[in-house]
């Protein structure tokens, strides 16, 4: 299988390399529907390290195919974001199948390391600014040139998460509580700018210098850009680190500066916070999605057990923030 | 009618057992895994042993916001929150879901950094 995977791999490399010889071809990770591969690729004395991600038919009607994820991110490239580099896509009736092979980035990607390494001490104090010019880039894609992506208005949102809640039937005063708040909230004029959908710690390769590159671009859509910014202040995304509100390393203020050191977009806090509030109910209907695939014999793990009881966690975030003028 | 150990106590031996003897001797995915086991049992200790008393507590304060006793539940707090019968701007609502959660957390993670903020 590995044999016919290298294969494939060479044969798609050939249009980008006069000699191309696949080696160290390592399986990293993967799931029921996609896999990610590490190899190398040696022309002469150069070795050059690569990734591939491929997709096995999608696992929601909702998902956006690899080759589509390839194009944002080749999008977001142009604007200067720091993202992989992508070098081929291969399509879903090719023998590789539904995937993209990108540059392999060094770097750490793990939450608690990034928060707590001594290595990464002095990136952390500037992390949140570059988050924010990294996120303000990725709101600059034309959205005219992306393709396959839906558009999402926040109403939109509030009730495909409302909808997702109310499949398992299991009431929780604080959700419903905070799905009403949010229906009664001013979104302002709907902007429609390329969003990330899951930027945060886990979904960034940091290195000793900074910020290396956003990857995971699988919950893209285009939407309310100001998602984005409140997604990462969201309190399980600080890993442990409270005080910090941005990703458990940084603050809003500086998250902004680097949002409007790229972007005119005029940002209020108290839009970053009602997105914050709507982050983390969304956060806490994964927990149930994911606990009750779990519960119904689809997906069985411990770490899908457990999740389960994290609702909690996102209520008390939500009464703090809705009640108690938290962070 | 049960002997001794208790349950609690067998399940403070099994996760003790995961923690010291075994944790240490696994591949690293695998005692990231052994971890949250030991968070699970550590969550069923602290159900079996305050559940009972929340649960009782909590059905005493969704009586003092539903009034009627059989009404007391969860599910009808939440129903009555969507069909908007009552106002978000309650006062005697939010405090109801602040201390309805704070007991969820204490069975769920008592180490969590808002509830332990909350406690102060």
């Amino acid at each position: 299988m590995k044999e016919e995977l290298k294969k494939n791999l060479e044969n798609l490399l050939k249009k980008n390399f006069n000699t191309v010889k696949v080696t160290c071809l390592e399986y990293l990770t993967g799931g029921a529907s996609n896999e990610t591969w590490k190899f190398q690729i040696s022309s002469g004395s150069n070795k050059e390290d690569f990734i591939l991600r491929r997709s096995f038919g999608s696992s929601s009607p909702l998902a956006i195919l690899k080759s589509e994820e390839a194009e944002i991110q080749r999008l977001v490239y142009k604007e200067g974001a720091p993202v992989p580099e992508i070098i081929a896509v291969a399509d879903k009736d090719s023998p590789l199948g539904d995937a993209y092979i990108m540059k392999y980035v060094e770097g750490e990607t793990i939450a608690r390391k990034i928060l707590r390494d001594e290595k990464y001490n002095l990136v952390r104090k500037n992390l949140a600014f570059e988050c924010g010019a990294a996120i303000a880039k990725i709101h600059k894609v034309p959205i005219k040139k992306v393709k396959g992506l839906q558009n999402k208005s926040a109403k939109d949102l509030i009730d495909q998460l409302h909808d997702a809640y109310k499949s398992f039937q299991h009431p929780l005063p604080v959700f419903e509580y905070t799905f009403k708040w949010l229906k009664e909230q001013d979104f302002g004029s709907q902007r429609y700018n390329l969003v990330h959908g899951d930027f945060r710690l886990g979904n960034i390769i940091v290195d000793e210098h900074g910020l290396r590159a956003v990857i995971d671009w699988e919950l893209a859509h285009i939407g309310n850009p100001i998602q984005d910014l409140g997604w990462i202040c969201v309190n399980s995304w600080r890993f442990g680190q409270s005080e910090n509100i941005v990703g458990g390393f940084g603050q809003i203020k500086d998250l902004l500066k680097g949002y409007s050191s790229i972007s005119k977009n005029d940002i209020t806090n108290e839009q970053i916070k009602t997105w914050q509030i709507f982050g983390t109910l969304r956060w806490g209907v994964i927990c149930l999605i994911q606990t009750f695939a779990h519960l119904i014999g689809e997906n069985n793990s411990v770490e899908r057990a457990a999740i389960g009881r994290r609702v909690s966690e996102t209520e008390i975030d939500l009464v703090d923030m809705l009640f108690l003028g938290g962070n | 009618m049960f002997d001794r150990p208790t349950s609690k106590e067998l399940i403070e031996a099994v996760y003790l057992f995961l923690e010291e003897r075994i944790k240490k001797e696994l591949p690293k995915h695998l005692a990231f895994n052994v971890q949250i086991s030991i968070n699970i049992l550590k969550i069923v200790m602290r159900e079996l042993d305050k559940g009972e008393s929340l649960t009782e507590e909590t059905k005493q304060i969704l009586i003092n916001i539903l009034g009627d006793s059989k009404k007391a539940t969860i599910k009808n707090l939440a129903k009555e929150i969507s069909q908007g019968k009552i106002d978000l701007n309650n006062k005697k609502l939010k405090e109801v879901l602040i201390e309805i959660t704070k007991k969820k957390l204490s069975v769920d993670n008592p180490n969590y950094s808002t509830y332990k903020k909350l406690l102060k």
